[in-house]
């Protein structure tokens, strides 16, 4: 009984280890030294003279923050029937708003950060906002017009930045630097981008776990996911959980890129990340969904990442890698967890 | 403002379109058999990799249109196994096709191609050139719209008008319909159900690849990475916006094109007087599929059994 509940992860395991070492080998390195390599740039050991714990601690904890948000905004979406492919855009535009209102002097510098990083969601949820309604009122596909917003956020907050508000003393096309009252503090003196937006993003998954999974709102939420038609007649609102689901879905995704400005760019740039958005989907559905696990998949997500990193700037092999094999792991999830129930609908 | 709107802007719309057309029309192909297709960025991405990789190796254009085919056709049959053998989610299986096209086509690029740049040799490939217009010279219009146009153009342009009569007077297109509006009645009337939506499904796989191949082959000669730039997605917005039909996906693919060339030529300049921001004019496609998709433009009707 356990092995065959196990079996699924563990043949999840040896297909990325299969799949890292075919690519390993393919770009022609060795296997073991470069196995060595990214366990040391995922884990921080063995250390090296350049590269230690801290190092590495830096890049997965700031990376796992991000997608851990991501992960779950694309997560509370999906639990309520809905694919929120538009965490990228969701996450430019309230990376942009904290970028924006973190330059305010008006601000009392008591509130100021938690004002930023209120703001970013709240632009992030806002940007969520067509696609739900459109959903709700017209029965327009969510992936399309999550898809459709992605784009319009990547044109409008580049034209902001290069234009409106671009830095005036800056040849660069990016903002001006953000206040330190509304900067993040690091979670380690030594670090550079890992910050306390972690501890946000944890509490943000507890709370969702808790609304989620033992709450009237978070049932109906479930339910109206599991199959909406049931849901509509057991009397769930389901029109409503859906845009509620959609607007957090949002708002974590703002939260994702305000964060992002406050605890590690402190401004917004032309070519700022949006990639986590997409990261995200890969989160969500490793974790099935699953707030506390996303923690984990988030974590392994960011520590793949950081050790293939480790392995491109060590030695030039591609640093595509980890994409290859995150590719390779949702097609594998979603051909053993994700079958549609035939017979729905 | 008279040499703003002159024959080459039109040229170049129909160039920057010719990709648009052809991934839309890959997408209709998987849609209207009830697949839901948003994997067209990567079949673009991958085709476009071994198109250059192809001609880079054997010199030939013509080898090089093969193998992006090929590379496409494998894709999709990725896509079409994952959604109707294993039941995937069709949303998630299409994530995980752009996924893995962006990352093995940058992997693969980095370990082949950028070698030989390193080594001194050219990364340019041979291109096709442009067609013969032969008699159809003498026509203003359509001269000056065609002329310097590869084959592949030409194919783009005239391949809504074949897509439209098979869906309308084939056997295959009314099954597709069919299909693709109520799959469960079809099964019951006979239509083989399955090999149909694999056939609609590797269809999209050649359309999106051949579009990839021409922007190697006929427009840059180079592949470079993430070349695709978002236009599986743009090409994913003209298919809506032209509301699933082959004539319709292609206006709205030319109209899309035409506000890339038209940005491309304003460069900062002013329009009518006005200076418009680039930006607003490359958001403007996918700021129109999302007013058309409010019902503002008409109602919208998806094929009923898209996803299914």
């Amino acid at each position: 009984m356990l092995i065959s509940r196990l079996l699924p992860a563990l043949v999840g395991a040896g297909l990325v280890l299969g799949v890292l070492s075919l690519l390993i080998v393919a770009a022609g390195q060795p296997l073991g030294e470069s196995f060595r390599i990214i366990l040391q740039g995922a884990t921080g050991y063995p250390r090296t003279e350049a590269f230690g714990p801290i190092d590495a601690w830096d890049v997965v904890l700031h990376d796992m923050t991000l997608l851990l948000l991501a992960g779950l905004s694309v997560a509370v979406a999906l639990q309520a029937g809905l694919f929120n492919i538009g965490a990228a855009g969701q996450l430019l535009v309230g990376a942009l708003a904290a970028a924006w209102t973190g330059t305010l002097t008006s601000i009392p510098s008591a509130v100021h950060l938690p004002f930023v990083l209120l703001i970013g969601a709240m632009a992030g949820a806002l940007w969520a906002f067509l696609p739900a309604w459109l959903k709700v009122k017209r029965g327009a596909h969510e992936v399309i017009s999550t898809i459709m917003c992605n784009y319009i956020a990547l044109y409008l907050t580049h034209w902001l930045v290069t234009d409106r508000w671009k830095d005036p003393s800056s040849n660069a096309p990016q903002t001006m630097a953000i206040l330190d009252t509304a900067r993040l503090p690091m979670l380690r003196e030594e670090f550079l981008q890992a910050s306390w937006g972690l501890g946000i993003a944890l509490g943000t998954t507890l709370v969702l776990w808790l609304v989620l999974y033992h709450s009237a709102w978070g049932y109906e939420l479930r339910a109206t996911g599991a199959n909406r038609d049931a849901a509509d007649a057991a009397g769930a609102p389901t029109a409503r959980r859906m845009t509620e689901a959609m607007l957090l879905a949002g708002a974590l995704a703002g939260l994702a890129g305000a964060i992002e400005v406050c605890g590690a760019q402190y401004r917004f740039f032309e070519g700022f990340p949006s990639d986590y958005g997409f990261d995200g989907i890969a989160v969500a559905l490793l974790a099935g969904n699953h707030p506390i696990l996303a923690l984990l998949s988030a974590g392994v997500m960011s520590a793949l990442r950081s050790g293939t990193f480790q392995l491109h700037a060590l030695t030039g092999a591609p640093k595509e890698i980890a994409i290859v094999v995150q590719a390779a792991l949702i097609l594998y999830v979603a051909a053993i967890y994700l079958r549609k129930r035939r017979m729905e609908g | 403002m008279g040499e703003l709107f002159d024959a080459q802007l039109f040229s170049t719309a129909v160039r920057q379109a010719t990709p648009l057309i052809l991934a839309a029309l890959g997408g209709l192909m998987s849609e209207r058999t009830g697949v839901i297709n948003i994997g067209l960025e990567g079949k673009i991405l991958m085709g476009a990799f071994a198109a250059a990789l192809g001609t880079l190796l054997t010199g030939s254009p013509l080898v090089g249109l093969a193998c992006a085919i090929l590379v496409g056709l494998t894709l999709a049959l990725l896509h079409a196994v994952a959604t109707q053998e294993l039941h995937t989610d069709h949303i998630v299986s299409g994530v995980a096709i752009n996924l893995l096209a962006l990352g093995l086509s940058t992997y693969l690029f980095r370990q082949v191609i950028v070698p030989r740049e390193e080594a001194g040799q050219t990364s340019m490939v041979a291109m096709f050139g442009a067609v013969r217009l032969g008699g159809l010279e003498n026509l203003p219009i359509l001269n000056a719209l065609l002329k310097d146009q590869s084959g592949l153009t030409v194919f783009a342009l005239v391949l809504p008008f074949a897509l439209w009569l098979m869906l309308r007077h084939t056997r295959w297109g009314l099954r597709g319909h069919a299909v693709g509006n109520d799959a469960l009645k079809a099964r019951t009337m006979g239509v083989p159900v399955k090999r149909v939506r694999y056939l609609g499904v590797l269809a999209s796989g050649v359309f999106a690849s051949i579009a990839g191949a021409f922007l190697v082959l006929a427009s840059t000669g180079q592949f470079r990475e993430n070349m695709s730039a978002g236009r599986g997605f743009i090409a994913l917005a003209a298919l809506i916006f032209g509301r699933w039909h082959p004539l319709g996906a292609a206006a709205a693919a030319l109209g899309f094109g035409f506000f890339e060339a038209l940005q491309m030529r304003l460069q900062g300049q002013p329009l009518f007087g006005v200076q418009l921001p680039t930006d607003l004019l490359l958001m403007l496609p996918y700021l129109l599929t999302i007013v058309a998709m409010m019902g503002l433009l008409g109602k919208m009707k998806p094929p009923s059994d898209l996803g299914n």
